[in-house]
C-alpha cells in the first residue's frame, strides 16, 4: 500500500474552552477526489483550517510523508497545499489578475504569466474580466478566481471548503466538471468539503461522514450514495 | 475675493501636512483597522531626527531621506514589539499601547530636544511664486503639495508594482485568504508601519519647514485631530481619499472658519472634531471613500 | 445539620473579616489624613516628595473620573477616550458656580451631576452608531477641543477665558463639631509615633485642608457604593453583556441604546464630581489642566489599576497624582544624566507603565495583587 498524501491521525481542535474536533482520522492518496460531508457546526471547515495550521490542534497530521505540526500557515502553503477557504476566497479590492499574482505568491519562478495565461485559457471569463476588481465579479466568477488562485500556487493537494456554497446549481455542475478535468488532466489531488452531498459523491472517489467532531462513516462515494441513513441525511431522499 | 483666494492657498498648505499624517494613518488602518494614535508623535521624532542630522551637517535633503528611514525602521521595531502579539481584532489593548508610546515618544523627544521651538532647515525655496494684488502663493506651498503628490504617487507605485506592495494590498483586503496564500503577515505588516511612519516624517518635516512655523515637541497634538479627520473623511481606506480629506480640512480650517463670523479662531480644532463627528456618524465609510476615489 | 450550622458560622466570621478590614482600611485613611495634613516631605537622597493633602485630594478626584472610566471602558467595553472633557466640564461648571453665584461646594454637585450625565448621554448618541475604534477617534477629538471651547471669547464670562477660572474665594470651613484637635493632640501624645503627627493644635488652615480631605472621600466612598450597586444590578448585567459580546447581548435581549447611553452617562457624570473635587482643591479651573493629556493619563490610571476593577480605580487616582509630581520632584539620581530628569519624566514613567502593563499584566495592578494573594494562600 502506498503513504497517503495526507496522513490525519486522532485530530482534536478547540477554539477557547470548546472542543470542536475530537480525534478524527483520515488518508488522502495521490491523485484522488475525497470529500467530506457534514451538517453545519460538524467541524468541517475546522478539520480543512487545522490542515493550513491556521488552528492550533492536537494529534498528527502528515503531509507527503512529513508531520506539519511545527510549520506555519505560510510553511504549509510553501509544501503545497492549498486551501479554498469558505465564502469568499478572493480579494474583492484587488483585480482579477493581481488576485492570480497573489496566488502565486510562494513561486520565485519564471513560469507564473505563463501559468496566468493557462488559466485565462479555461477560464475565458476571466481573461476578460482580468483588470476589474474581484468583488465585481459574480458569485460563480469569484468562487472560480479563488479555484485558480489557489492552483497558482501549484499545490500537490487543494482544499476546498464548501465551493457549491450559495452557487445556482448549474453553476456548481459547471464549477464540479472543471473538478473533474482538472483532476484527469493535471492529477490534482483535492479534499472537497461539502453540504451538497450529491455532486460531490458523483466525482469523489471517496467520502468521509463528519459528525460533531468526529467520523462517523467512512467509505467509497458508490456506495455511500446508496447508503439509507446518508440518503436520509445529506441527499433529501 | 483676494482675500479667499488666499486663503484657499493657506488651505494647501495645511492640507498638504495633514494628508501626509492621513495617508500614514490610513496605510495602517487599511491593513489593522487600528487606529495607530502615536503616528503623530512618531512623525514629530522623525522630524526631530532630520533636524539633528542637519545639525551635523549632513545636507539637507539627504537629512530628510535618512530620517524617513531611521523612522520607518523605528516603526519596524515597534509593530514588532508591541503590536504583533496581540489580536488584530481586540481593539483596546492597542488603542492603549498606542497611547503609551504616545506618552513614550513626546517625552523623549522633550527630553533630548527640550520643549522650546527651533527653526527647521528650509526645505524649499523661499519667497512666492506667484504675487497678484494682496494674493500671494508662496513656493512653499506649492512644493509642499507637490511633495504630497510625489509621495502619494511613490506610494501607488509600490503598493501596485511591487511584491510587498501586493501583499500588503493582499493583507488589507482578505486576512484570512492571505494567509493561505502562503503570506507572512507579520513582516508584511510590519511594512505597512514603515511606509506610514516615512510618510509621517515627511508630512512632519513639511509641516516644521513652513516659514512661520518652529519644531518643538507638541507640534503633532493638534495636526494629529486635523490629519484623522482628514482620514476619516477619505473613508480610512483610501490614499487619494486621505490627500482630498487633507485638503478638505485644510480648507474648513482656513476658510470656513474665517468666513462664519460667529466661529471664531481657536474653533478651527473644533471645527474639526464637528467634522469627524458628522462623518463617522452619518457616512463611516468616508464622504469621499471607497465609491468616488479608486482605491489603492 | 451540622453543616449548615457551620457554614452560618463561616459566613460570619467572613462578616466580621470583612467588617474589620473595612474598618481599618478606614482609620488608616484617617490616620494618614493626620499624618500629613501639616508636612509630610519624604527625604531619599537629596531630593524631597511631597506626600501632602494637597496630593491626595487630587488623587480622589482622578480616582472618581477614572471610577467613571470604569463603567464606560472597564464594564460596557466601549472605548471612550474623552473623560477630560467631562472632568473639564464639571470642573469648570462648579468654579462658576463658585465664583460668581458664591455656591458652597456641595451644592454645584447637585447642577454638575444632572448636566454631565445629560452631556454624556448626548455625546454618547454616537456612539449607538459607531464602535470600536471609531468611537476612540471621536472621543480622543472630544477630549483634544476642551481647552479651545473654554477659552471662546463669548464663554469668557463664564470660563475667564486662558486664564482660568478662580474659586480661592472660596473656603472649606470644617464643622465646629468635628473633634479635629483633639484628635490631633491625643495622637501626638503615642509614644513614639507621635511625632508623625505634627506638634500642637491644627491651624485653620490644616482644618479646612483635613476637612476637606474627609468630605471628598466621603463622595468618593459613595461613588463607588453606588457604581458597585450598579454593576451588580440588572443595568450591569446588560453593561457587562455588551462587553464581552455585543451581538449575543442583543439577542438576548439587553437594550443596547438604552445600556449604553446610562453607561455614557453615569461615567461623565463621575468625571464631572471628580473634576469639581479638582477645581475644589487647587482654587483655579484653567484650560490646560483639562487637555487630552489629561485624558490620556486617565487611561493610564485605569490600565494600572486595572481595567475592570473598582479598586483599581484608587490605585490609578493614586499613580496619576503621584507619580508625575514625585518625577519631577526628583532632581537628582546618581548614573542617571539630570537632562532625563528634568523633561517630562512622569509623563515617561507613564507611558512605559502604560506598555508595560498591557503587555506583562493585563489586569493591572490589582489582579497581580490578587494573583501574588491566591498563590501566598496556596503555599500555605
Ligand atoms: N472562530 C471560532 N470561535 C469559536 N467557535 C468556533 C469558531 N469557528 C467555529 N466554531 C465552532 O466550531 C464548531 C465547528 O465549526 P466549523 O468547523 O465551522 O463547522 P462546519 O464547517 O462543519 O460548519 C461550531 O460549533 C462552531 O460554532
Ligand atoms: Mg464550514
Amino acid at each position: 500500500m502506498t503513504t497517503p498524501l495526507l496522513r490525519v491521525e486522532d485530530l482534536k481542535a478547540r477554539y477557547g474552552p470548546v472542543q470542536v474536533l475530537h480525534g478524527i482520522e483520515f488518508n488522502v492518496f495521490k491523485k484522488e477526489i475525497v470529500v467530506v460531508l457534514g451538517a453545519n457546526g460538524a467541524g468541517k471547515t475546522t478539520t480543512l483550517r487545522s490542515i493550513s495550521g491556521m488552528v492550533e490542534t492536537s494529534g498528527l497530521i502528515e503531509f507527503d510523508g512529513q508531520p506539519t505540526k511545527k510549520l506555519n500557515p505560510s510553511e504549509i502553503v510553501r509544501r503545497g497545499v492549498a486551501h479554498v477557504p469558505q465564502g469568499r476566497g478572493t480579494f474583492p479590492e484587488l483585480t482579477v489578475e493581481e488576485n492570480l499574482k497573489v496566488g502565486a505568491f510562494i513561486r520565485t519562478d519564471k513560469d507564473i504569466k505563463t501559468d496566468i495565461e493557462a488559466c485565462y485559457s479555461s477560464y475565458p471569463v476571466l481573461y476578460e474580466r482580468k483588470a476589474q476588481t474581484a468583488g465585481s465579479l459574480s458569485g460563480g466568477e469569484q468562487q472560480m478566481l479563488a479555484v485558480s488562485r489557489a492552483l497558482m500556487s501549484r499545490p500537490q493537494l487543494l482544499l476546498m471548503d464548501e465551493p457549491s456554497l450559495g452557487l445556482a446549481p448549474q453553476i456548481v455542475e459547471d464549477l464540479f466538471t472543471r473538478f473533474v478535468t482538472m483532476n484527469q488532466d493535471h492529477g490534482t489531488t483535492m479534499l472537497i468539503v461539502e453540504q451538497n452531498a450529491q455532486l460531490a459523491l458523483d466525482i469523489a472517489s471517496r467520502a468521509y461522514v463528519l459528525e460533531s467532531g468526529e467520523v462517523t462513516i467512512e467509505g467509497r462515494a458508490e456506495e455511500l450514495v446508496n447508503d439509507d441513513a446518508i440518503r436520509k441525511a445529506y441527499l433529501g431522499t | 475675493m483676494d482675500l479667499l483666494l488666499q486663503r484657499i492657498f493657506d488651505a494647501i498648505t495645511n492640507g498638504s501636512t495633514y494628508a501626509l499624517i492621513a495617508v500614514a494613518m490610513v496605510l495602517i488602518f487599511k491593513a489593522t483597522t487600528l487606529i495607530n494614535f502615536a503616528q503623530g508623535e512618531q512623525a514629530m521624532l522623525g522630524a526631530f531626527a532630520v533636524l539633528q542630522l542637519w545639525n551635523w551637517g549632513i545636507p539637507m535633503w539627504w537629512a530628510v531621506i535618512i530620517g524617513m528611514l531611521f523612522s520607518a525602521a523605528l516603526a519596524a521595531g515597534l509593530e514588532r514589539a508591541f503590536i504583533r502579539k496581540f489580536d488584530p481584532t481586540d481593539h483596546l489593548p492597542l488603542v492603549i499601547i498606542t497611547l503609551g508610546l504616545f506618552l513614550v515618544i513626546n517625552a523623549i523627544a522633550a527630553i533630548i530636544w527640550r520643549f522650546d521651538p527651533q527653526s527647521f532647515p528650509q526645505l524649499f525655496p523661499s519667497g512666492n511664486a506667484f504675487t497678484y494684488n494682496n494674493v500671494r502663493l508662496s513656493w512653499y506651498s506649492i512644493f509642499a503639495f507637490g511633495s504630497c503628490v510625489l509621495v502619494l504617487l511613490i506610494f501607488q507605485t509600490l503598493l501596485t508594482k511591487t511584491k510587498v506592495g501586493l501583499a500588503f494590498r493582499a493583507v488589507s483586503s482578505n486576512l484570512e485568504s492571505s494567509r493561505l496564500s502562503g503570506i507572512n503577515i507579520g513582516p508584511t505588516l510590519q511594512f505597512g508601519w514603515a511606509l506610514a511612519a516615512a510618510a509621517g516624517t515627511l508630512g512632519a518635516s513639511i509641516y516644521a519647514a513652513n516659514p512661520v512655523l518652529q519644531i518643538e515637541p507638541s507640534m503633532m497634538l493638534r495636526a494629529l485631530i486635523f490629519s484623522v479627520t482628514a482620514a476619516a473623511l477619505g473613508g480610512l481606506d483610501s490614499l487619494w481619499g486621505a490627500l482630498i480629506g487633507g485638503l478638505t480640512i485644510g480648507f474648513v480650517q482656513s476658510v470656513v472658519v474665517q468666513y462664519i463670523p460667529f466661529i471664531p479662531n481657536e474653533m478651527s480644532l473644533s471645527a474639526a472634531v464637528v467634522v469627524l463627528l458628522i462623518v463617522l456618524t452619518l457616512r463611516p465609510s468616508g464622504v469621499l471613500g471607497t465609491r468616488t476615489v479608486e482605491r489603492v | 445539620m451540622l453543616q449548615r450550622v457551620q457554614s452560618t458560622n463561616e459566613t460570619r466570621s467572613e462578616r466580621n473579616y470583612q467588617v474589620a478590614k473595612w474598618a481599618c482600611f478606614v482609620i488608616s485613611l484617617l490616620l494618614i489624613a493626620f499624618a500629613y495634613v501639616d508636612v509630610g516631605t519624604i527625604s531619599i537622597g537629596s531630593n524631597n516628595y511631597n506626600l501632602s493633602l494637597i496630593r491626595l485630594n487630587k488623587a480622589i478626584a482622578y480616582t472618581i473620573a477614572i471610577l467613571g472610566l470604569q463603567v464606560v471602558i472597564g464594564y460596557t467595553g466601549q472605548i471612550a477616550l474623552g473623560q477630560s472633557f467631562f472632568f473639564g466640564t464639571g470642573a469648570y461648571i462648579s468654579a462658576w458656580l463658585i465664583a460668581d453665584h458664591s455656591w458652597p461646594f456641595l451644592l454645584t454637585l447637585l447642577i454638575v451631576v444632572p448636566s454631565c450625565f445629560l452631556l454624556g448621554m448626548v455625546l454618547g448618541l454616537p456612539a449607538l452608531r459607531i464602535r470600536g475604534l471609531y468611537l476612540a477617534l471621536l472621543t480622543f477629538g472630544l477630549a483634544a477641543v476642551f481647552p479651545s471651547i473654554v477659552k471662546l471669547d463669548k464663554l469668557y464670562s463664564y470660563t475667564g477665558g486662558a486664564g482660568g477660572k478662580l474659586t480661592s474665594n472660596y473656603k472649606f470651613i470644617a464643622p465646629a463639631w468635628l473633634p479635629f484637635d483633639e484628635v490631633a493632640q491625643a495622637l501626638q501624645k503615642i509614644p513614639l509615633l507621635g511625632g508623625f503627627f505634627g506638634d500642637g493644635p491644627l491651624s485653620t488652615r490644616e482644618e479646612s485642608r483635613l476637612w476637606k480631605y474627609i468630605l471628598f472621600s466621603l463622595i468618593a466612598g459613595l461613588c463607588f457604593w453606588l457604581v458597585h450597586n450598579l454593576i451588580h444590578s440588572r443595568p450591569g448585567r446588560a453593561m457587562r453583556a455588551i462587553r464581552d459580546n455585543e451581538t449575543s447581548a442583543a439577542t438576548s435581549g439587553v437594550n443596547l441604546a438604552i445600556t449604553k447611553t446610562l453607561s455614557f452617562g453615569v461615567a461623565s457624570a463621575l468625571g464631572g464630581v471628580g473634576g469639581a473635587i479638582y477645581v475644589a482643591e487647587v482654587g483655579i479651573a484653567s484650560p490646560d489642566d483639562f487637555s487630552s493629556l489629561v485624558a490620556i493619563y486617565l487611561i493610564v490610571g485605569l490600565v494600572v489599576g486595572g481595567v475592570g476593577t473598582l479598586p483599581g480605580a484608587v490605585v490609578g487616582g493614586l499613580i496619576y497624582a503621584l507619580v508625575p509630581d514625585w518625577a519631577s520632584s526628583t532632581q537628582s539620581i546618581s548614573f542617571v544624566p539630570e537632562r532625563w530628569l528634568q523633561g517630562p519624566t512622569g509623563s515617561l514613567i507613564l507611558g512605559i507603565l502604560l506598555i508595560v502593563l498591557t503587555l506583562f499584566l493585563p489586569g493591572g495592578v490589582v489582579a497581580g495583587w490578587r494573583r501574588l494573594k491566591s498563590k501566598m494562600i496556596a503555599k500555605q
